[in-house]
């Protein structure tokens, strides 16, 4: 690259840039806000509109009835807390034991390390799908059948690999010389991992808590599989309270879809605000 | 960091609750797959050992093996077009642009919401009478291009995968995080010696991502990629002619047909595939990558701009 | 702060380790009953009812639990991993057909037999257990049935000139022709999801073709490669897209009075007298009648008419006496005529036990019935006719037979590899 180019930039190629930069960003915002506008019009229908005319034509009258289907009729209140109950002690449980895992695996030379990391890795791979029978076993077995219990449990192992996996990449970015001062220093194994490792890799725990919870707050097979009381039932399933053998009530179940989303996105712009806020102090990169 | 003697105890403590979760809830079901896998059985009836003939079966299936060529079509676009744009958007969202906040949550959003609801959206969006892009064709005069996009043998997987390429929200975030760790100083002096925005994506933030965050996304949304399930499933449900299928789908099927056999020897094809797949990926990045060697092509790079 | 969180997240722990199901009664037997006629379905508002009746009538002794199921290939999910793992709930509902068999040798369900014999049996329709006896034994109980015959939209049907239905297939795309040039749909199809409406179509032209014993030699009776090419041509009648629909793109359109021909079974009736689909405050009943199976020339399938199972009823085997007592009680129960002629009514569902209709009964509903019983014979719709397999399958084998990737033989060819690959 020549220095002139470098020292006296051109007005029109910053510009340009800027205005490419804009595109990219409106076109991006549009692209994903576009399905929860539609969501949200969808949802303010009668099925015989969403069926019958222009998926993309405005509501004639808002058919507010849906969501207070989607409220009564679903019991969709009891599921939004279930939901939140399970997630938050699945992810909780889960990004504590991975994190521990991952600091060994990140931080400590021994006999077995890439292996085990292997393990976790192709842990990610397995489709869970296959694996209703077992852990239908497993479950039972255990004596969780149809309690909080078993599903933090399933869902906290199941997104072990990936929790691991996560801040494993996080946790190798912070400098070893910090670790290793902080050793002479006398600082000991769980003094260093509480006190130094923890805080630094915030954002590779973050980022597997965020992944860890959308996953509990999605999943519908096993929260389908290991319950059977509709008092633990999970939003998922009460979502799917408007489909039926043969048909669809499509415009309760996008009610009831809209209002399992909002807890998630206020959840999600509050916990991005408290952890990742304090982030930009604590530089530790290069 | 060099293992202290005293340190083996706290060691095996920390390690030892993941390990048993990986072994009650990974290795043992997995080998109850595998074991499942050379055997005929419906999950009613006896079962009948069958050796590797399932193997053989997925093998001359024709539906199989394009399963398995959309999946690793899929990871491949995931990991090196989806990944990428992302890493772009997570680089201008974190010079901190006007409403950067606003933009970080929005693009999240695809992740909530629940996959039925995107399904039948794009389904309407490629919808043949009523779809949405069909009308932006015939808009602009290009009515002959308009078509039955999820229903034609050539355009239904692409189809599947371009609309989806785009929902970047979580590895943007991911990436964004990392990025915002990274010592500002470094900026700073790259800004004195004059270099410009993508420059200093180019010789600072990308370098310093690279083995970190970007590796991380890039074998999450391949792992993404060779996973994909729900969302073919509500979109094609694998057609037309089997077209848009992948190994879980694939997979799924047979267990609905109650072939537990046929359906346990795709999962451990697809387990095999995947490690295969991640290995290589990590192979790609490995070399001389740790802090020493990120800080030496720092420096390269500011001489290269004096 | 910190402190307050981690208090919270121990607090929320130890409540969800804790909690557990409510205790019941000791001597009150309590029978667990996964349902997917819940939620939205047609019978679950007469089923709730009914249930709580029974719990009131039996109250201290036997108590129904009902599992809350609307995601039916869940539920499919959820009865398969329990069966296998011998843990099947007391009572459950299973649909595929072709599996009953198996189901039933399995050992795993309740021998039902003796207390058929008793008299309970005569409630039920002639024959209704032959197909799925074992040994002449009756373990899973055929319950919910279903008939598929045309519906068609007649003021649509004027407006292109036809006064009559179609008596013939040829007469059928003469009528197809003249509904295409107006502009309309003759009838939905769909490859996309599970080809439900095509699959149908499949059946009915099958039967048509093939009559009686259309099934006698499996796939090999060329019945369903001739009924492969009536069913390729109907493609050129649909609508746009009917590749990728689902079967919310085939109700959508007959709802939007732009296609002629519907089919469906009778649990879709209801939605022709739903206010929410009436039409400048005509009622969608209003335009409809219903028809019969047209004719195939040189075909063997006048007068047949196709049917499925929708529902069969089976009770996992118990240990305790008492409770396989009151396990049969209840299905007594909900199968009483009385009981059954009331569901009937408030859900349009039909089923397999002799009861009177009631006078209130929908016209579309009556003229439905009249349909079945007029039927010469019947024939099995073709998801319940063969493996499952084959229904699986049969979406992507369509779709490539309408776009030219295979041929009617070929098409055939890839369901029988389908159902080979399952055995």
């Amino acid at each position: 690259m020549s220095e002139n180019k470098i020292h006296a930039p051109l007005h029109g190629k910053e510009l340009i840039l800027a205005i490419l930069r804009w595109i990219l960003i409106i076109f991006f915002a549009v692209y994903t806000l576009f399905p929860l506008i539609w969501l949200i019009l969808s949802s303010l229908k009668t099925n015989f509109e969403f069926q019958a005319m222009s998926p993309f034509a405005l509501p004639k009258v808002p058919q507010w009835q849906n969501y207070v289907n989607a409220l009564k009729v679903a019991g969709l209140g009891r599921m939004l807390l279930n939901s939140v109950i399970v997630g938050l002690a699945a992810t909780a449980v889960n990004v504590i034991i991975a994190s521990m895992g991952a600091y060994c695996i990140s931080r400590f030379r021994f006999k077995g390390r890439e292996r085990i990391f292997t393990l976790f890795t192709a842990g990610i791979l397995v489709p869970l799908n296959a694996l209703m029978v077992p852990y239908f076993v497993i479950i039972n077995k255990l004596g969780l059948y149809n309690t909080y219990g078993g599903m933090i449990l399933l869902y906290c192992a199941i997104g072990i690999p990936m929790s691991t996996f996560l801040i494993r990449g996080l946790m190798d970015s912070v400098p070893m010389e910090l670790e290793e001062a902080a050793y002479i220093d006398g600082c000991g194994f769980f003094g260093r991992f509480f006190y130094l490792i923890l805080p630094l890799s915030r954002t590779g725990i973050v980022t597997a808590a965020t992944f860890e919870f959308l996953t509990c707050w999605n999943e519908f097979v096993f929260a389908n599989l290991i319950v059977s009381s509709e008092k633990l039932r999970t939003v998922q399933v009460g979502i799917r309270y408007f489909t039926n053998q043969f048909s669809t009530d499509y415009v309760s179940m996008y009610a009831a879809i809209v209002i399992s989303i909002i807890p998630s996105i206020l959840g999600y712009i509050l916990f991005q605000e408290q952890i990742i806020a304090g982030m930009t102090s604590g530089a530790v990169k290069g | 960091m060099k293992l202290e003697r005293s340190d083996r105890g706290p060691l095996l403590a920390f390690l030892l609750p993941a390990i048993i979760m990986m072994v009650v809830f990974f290795v043992i079901p997995v080998i109850y797959v595998v074991a499942v896998s050379f055997l005929k059985w419906n999950g009613i009836s006896a079962p009948i050992v069958r050796g590797f003939r399932n193997y053989l079966l997925l093998y001359k299936d024709k539906a199989f093996a394009r399963s398995i060529l959309n999946n690793v079509i899929w990871a491949l676009v995931a990991g090196f077009i989806q990944v990428p744009l992302a890493m772009v958007m997570a680089i201008i969202l974190s010079r901190k642009p006007k409403g950067w906040k606003f933009f970080r949550t929005v693009y999240f959003f695809p992740q909530v919401i629940s996959g039925i609801a995107l399904a039948t959206l794009w389904r309407a969006i490629y919808s043949a009478d009523t779809g949405l892009l069909n009308g932006l064709l015939r808009a602009i005069g290009l009515g002959d291009a308009a078509r039955d996009w999820l229903g034609t043998i050539e355009t239904a997987f692409p189809a599947v995968l371009i609309y989806w390429v785009f929902y970047i929200g979580y590895y943007m975030v991911i990436m964004m995080a990392d990025i915002t760790t990274i010592d500002t100083s470094y900026y700073e002096a790259a800004v004195i010696d004059g270099a410009s925005d993508f420059q200093q994506a180019i010789y600072i933030t990308i370098p310093l991502i690279k083995r970190t965050s970007l590796l991380t996304c890039i074998t999450l949304a391949s792992v993404m990629g060779l996973r994909q399930f729900e969302q073919v499933y509500m979109l094609t449900n694998g057609g037309p002619a089997n077209t848009t299928s992948t190994i879980v789908l694939y997979m799924y099927k047979k267990m609905q047909d109650s072939n537990y056999g046929l359906a346990s020897a795709s999962a451990v094809i697809l387990i095999i595939v995947g490690v295969i797949f991640i290995v290589t990926i990590r192979k790609l990045f490995e070399g001389r990558g740790d802090k020493a060697a990120q800080r030496k092509a720092i420096k390269k790079a500011r001489r290269a701009l004096k | 702060m910190k402190k307050t969180i981690a208090l919270l997240l121990t607090l929320v722990m130890v409540f969800g380790l804790v909690a557990s199901m409510p205790a019941y009664a000791d001597d009150e037997i309590v029978i667990n009953f996964p349902s997917i006629w819940v939620g939205t379905d047609s019978k679950a508002a007469y089923m709730s009812q009914l249930i709580e009746n029974f719990n009131a009538e039996n109250a201290g002794a036997i108590k129904v639990v009902v599992e809350e199921q609307t995601d039916y290939q869940a539920y499919r999910d959820k009865i398969r991993t329990t069966i296998t793992t011998g843990s099947a709930p007391d009572i459950c509902i299973l649909d595929t057909t072709f599996d009953i068999k198996a189901y039933a040798e399995s050992g795993k369900f309740m021998d039902l037999t003796p207390y058929l014999d008793e008299g309970w049996g005569n409630d039920f329709t002639d024959g209704a257990f032959d197909a799925w006896s074992v040994d002449g034994k009756v373990s899973i109980l055929p319950f919910e049935s279903a008939v598929f015959t045309p519906i068609y939209n007649a003021k649509l049907l004027a407006e292109c000139g036809w006064d009559h239905f179609p008596a013939t297939y040829d007469e059928f795309f003469q009528m197809c022709k003249d509904v295409k040039a107006k502009g309309f749909n003759a009838m939905g199809q769909m490859a996309g999801d599970n080809a439900w409406s095509s699959m149908l179509w499949y059946s009915l032209i099958a039967e048509a073709i093939g009559g009686k014993d259309v099934y006698a030699d499996g796939l090999d009776n060329p019945a369903f490669v001739e009924a492969a090419k009536v069913l390729k041509e109907m493609y050129s009648y649909t609508f746009d897209g009917a590749v990728s629909a689902a079967a919310s793109d085939v109700n959508g359109h007959f709802l939007a009075r732009d296609t002629v021909v519907y089919l469906n079974g009778p649990w879709w009736i209801a939605n022709f007298y739903k206010e929410d689909n009436a039409v400048d405050g005509v009622l969608l009943a209003d335009d409809c009648e219903v028809a019969v199976n047209p004719t195939y020339e040189g075909g063997l399938g006048e007068g047949g008419l196709v049917t499925t199972v929708q529902g069969f009823l089976a009770a996992a085997k118990q240990s305790d006496p008492a409770k396989e007592e009151a396990v049969v009680k209840f299905l007594k129960y909900i199968t009483d005529p009385q009981h059954v002629s009331e569901l009937a009514l408030s859900s349009g569902a039909m089923f397999f036990v002799k009861y009177t209709p009631s006078p209130d009964t929908s016209l579309i509903s009556q003229k439905v019935t009249e349909v079945a019983n007029n039927a010469a014979f019947t024939v099995l719709h073709v998801n319940g006719a063969f493996p499952t397999a084959f229904s699986t399958e049969f979406p992507a084998a369509l779709s490539a037979l309408v776009l030219g990737q295979v041929d009617e033989q070929g098409f055939v060819d890839q369901l029988q590899t389908a159902i080979e690959l399952a055995e």
